[in-house]
């Protein structure tokens, strides 16, 4: 029998793309550094020094302060792409993004519990630990709510999802009213999403968990194909939908909480990344997962370097940017769908 | 040989609702097992539940093995459901689709073998979507969708097969299709069953049927014993004739006006050679017992008595009409209120029908044609149609309504 999905290597434009604007983004910024010398520091620190002579006074800022940042913007990107990509297949919505279940909302109350206690003047790592904690916590809540007698209901997951972020949003606003303005301000900075505070630190801490969460992910996209069927298609097909469904929401809760919390929540990515590649490559998750995956990099990657560039000196947050541009196009989409369904 | 399905005391509720109330079914390699019931009898409920796809009290044995204690790749291996009206309303390629039936034979470590895309295949050959193969599901029409999902069901490859209302929604042509299929596949041995909502195609098709009533078996066994006019009022609550289509010779079912209760008068209508077919049909609906006769095997009245129900008296044909018969047509006249002889043709074979007619009460004579154009006796039958005339009322066909209509009060 032919073949008719996609190939692989209808990737490989956007894996270029990816690598092209990684140099692009760790080239250009205050000071700008010739794209080839760009390019060498990282082949450089990559261990193929041997390739050529590099110049010693770009490679601190190159390699200690712009590659970790760009790079925190390709595992972010992908990863909330891909969870977003995995949540909307599997709640066959295209509406959907994990801040459904919680880990927004909850990561918001993780890190204004940590800036009002104080913490994040005493280490680095509370705010990411408190935010990624704050995330699982109400992720976990809604998971236990919405699993009734060995089945999840999407319907009960969706709307225990807002009751919890509801509350999680109402406790943080507690939080804040009795903060000072400093923590205040603290917050809401850390609430609009940026990439300014991404080390290699921080990178090699959440690495390990986007990582693996995102690997696991793309193993299953044979049965995230298989959910778009329908629920009892699936199951008649042989696939346990309430075990794939709970797995697949713990993969996607752990990748996007450490995404979060060193970033803050950025929003949309996860929202139009995925659609714009459905509507180029079709809804095989065996490609479409991984596409997300480049897409989600390239896509944060240029935001942050338009964030770092549009004001000139002043940098505004990436979350702005994502925002700015996701919003209309998630009202296009709106728009569109509805006009589909009253056949205008 | 331990049956590929099986299932005891099945028992399933919903909310509060007791949808299936203790069913027995065992079905063999090879069987077409109809499942037939009003809407709200349980039909869906009953195969999903054999699917596990709805929890169920009672015992549900694949090859001897409970239902409940294998897993969902491991049932799905065993028995698979088509869905009703399933709409896949992503743009995979119908390859694509059909291939995911295959999931249950794949591991997490193992994807699409050779003998996956095989299997695709010969699935998709069968069924006649090898031409869709690359055709985004989406765009299909509602019959090729159909076929790409049974397609994806038989890749499953399961000796059980369970469809839900398969040629629902489907255009007259596509109906049939799939129990076609369906019959083929049981000839190679499989075992299918076939929640069905028209009941020519479950006689036809299905080698076997279950009437389902409020989640109980009203009655079960071939399609003959259970679809009778008494079974599917009790199911469906109307009256239904249920006759032997002259044309096709399969069952066919014909939906009757409730019974009027109260004084019906009997009326006796003797024809043949299809003279008292417009007048059983106009008959058959009003308030009034029939009976017809003496007509010959093989003549349209007769298949039109036998459509509505209406009791005729037999003679065998191309010879007078028997003693038996006579005795029996002239006790009809006796009885019956009216005796109709229609615009009939007069042969030496039913010259015994105008004798009878004579005896009448109170007789009807239909005349739309000159009776000497219609008389092949040389005069005899004439004759005595003459002598009949004196005492009859003399209509035309077109008259017998609005006459039936003032006589009655």
């Amino acid at each position: 029998m032919e073949r008719h999905a996609p190939p692989w290597w209808t990737l490989a434009p956007l894996a270029a793309l990816l690598v092209f604007l990684i140099v692009v983004a760790t080239a250009v910024g205050s000071v700008s550094v010739p794209l080839g010398d760009t390019a060498a520091v990282i082949l450089k620190n990559l261990g193929f020094g041997f390739l050529g002579p590099v110049d010693q006074k770009w490679d601190a800022i190159i390699f200690l302060v712009r590659l970790p940042r760009v790079l925190g913007a390709v595992i972010i990107g992908a990863a909330l792409a891909v969870a977003g990509t995995v949540m909307q297949g599997m709640l066959r919505n295209p509406m959907a993004d994990p801040g459904i279940i919680g880990v927004s909302s909850g990561a918001g109350f993780g890190a204004v519990t940590a800036i009002a206690l104080g913490l994040t003047v005493q280490g680095l790592w509370y705010l990411p630990l408190f935010a990624s904690l704050g995330s699982l916590l109400a992720a976990g809540i809604i998971f236990l709510l919405a699993i009734r007698g060995g089945k999840m209901g999407i319907f009960t997951l969706i709307l225990a999802g807002i009751a919890v972020s509801t509350f999680f949003g109402a406790g943080t606003s507690l939080v804040l009213s009795f903060s000072s303005r400093d923590s205040i301000a603290q917050f809401i900075f850390w609430s609009m999403g940026n990439l300014y505070n991404v080390r290699w630190e921080s990178l090699a801490l959440v690495a390990g968990p986007i990582g693996a969460g995102m690997l696991l992910l793309l193993w299953f996209t044979r049965d995230l194909n298989i959910l778009l069927l329908g629920e009892e298609e699936a199951q008649s097909v042989g696939l346990n939908v309430f075990r794939t469904r709970v797995l697949l929401l713990v993969l996607v809760s752990v990748t996007t909480a450490s995404a979060v919390c060193i970033s803050g929540p950025i929003g949309f990515v996860g929202l139009i990344v995925p659609h714009i590649l459905r509507l180029l490559i079709g809804p095989d998750h065996r490609l479409l997962l991984p596409a997300a995956a480049l897409g989600g990099a390239c896509f944060l990657v240029a935001c942050d370097l338009v964030a770092r560039l549009v004001l000139g000196a002043q940098e505004i947050n990436v979350g702005i940017v994502t925002a700015l541009l996701g919003a209309p196009y998630f009202l296009f989409l709106l728009l569109r769908s509805e006009k589909k369904e009253t056949g205008l | 040989m331990t049956a590929p399905l099986a299932a005891r005391n099945l028992r399933c509720t919903i909310g509060n609702k007791e949808i299936l109330k203790g069913l027995d079914l065992t079905l063999a390699p090879g069987e077409i097992l109809g499942i037939l019931g009003p809407n709200g009898a349980g039909k869906s409920t009953l195969l999903r539940c054999l699917n596990g796809l709805l929890p169920s009290e009672g015992t549900v044995e694949l090859h001897g093995r409970l239902l409940a204690s294998l897993k969902t790749r491991q049932i799905a291996r065993e028995s698979t459901l088509m869905h009703q009206n399933t709409s896949v309303c992503y743009p995979f390629p119908a390859s694509e689709v059909v291939m995911m039936g295959r999931y249950a034979h794949q591991g997490r470590f193992r994807p699409e073998s050779a003998e996956d895309r095989r299997i695709v295949g010969e699935v998709m050959n069968f069924t006649d979507t090898a031409k869709l193969a690359a055709q985004p599901i989406d765009t299909m029409s509602g019959g090729e969708r159909q076929r790409v999902l049974f397609a994806k069901s038989l890749a499953q490859d399961t000796p059980v097969l369970l469809l839900d209302e398969p040629s629902a929604s489907l255009d007259i042509s596509y109906q049939e299709q799939i129990f076609r299929f369906a019959e083929k596949l049981a000839g190679e041995g499989k075992a299918i069953v076939a929640a069905v909502h028209d009941l020519r195609l479950a006689a036809r098709y299905c080698t076997r049927v279950i009437l389902l009533s409020h989640g109980t078996v009203l009655a079960e066994g071939t399609p003959e014993t259970v679809l009778t006019p008494a079974h599917l009022q009790t199911a469906y609550g109307v009256r239904v004739r249920v006759y032997r289509n002259p044309v096709t010779g399969q069952l066919d079912f014909h939906l009757t006006e409730d019974e009027i209760v109260g004084h019906r008068p009997h009326i006796h209508v003797i024809g043949g050679g299809g003279s008292a077919s417009e007048v059983l049909r106009k008959l058959s609906g009003g308030n009034c017992t029939l009976t017809c006769g003496v007509l010959s095997p093989g003549d349209s009245d007769l298949q039109v008595a036998e459509v509505y129900g209406i009791p005729a008296v037999l003679s065998p044909p191309f010879s007078p009409i028997g003693d038996q018969a006579h005795q029996e047509n002239r006790l009809h006249v006796a009885e019956a209120d009216v005796t109709i002889l229609c615009n009939l043709v007069i042969g030496e074979q039913n010259l015994r029908n105008l004798e009878a007619a004579a005896e009448a009460r109170n007789l009807v004579v239909l005349e739309d044609d000159n009776p000497a154009d219609r008389d092949f006796t040389g005069g005899r039958g004439l004759e005595i149609y003459r002598n009949l005339l004196g005492r009859a009322t003399v209509l035309e066909s077109a008259q017998l309504s609005d006459w039936l209509a003032s006589r009655s009060p």
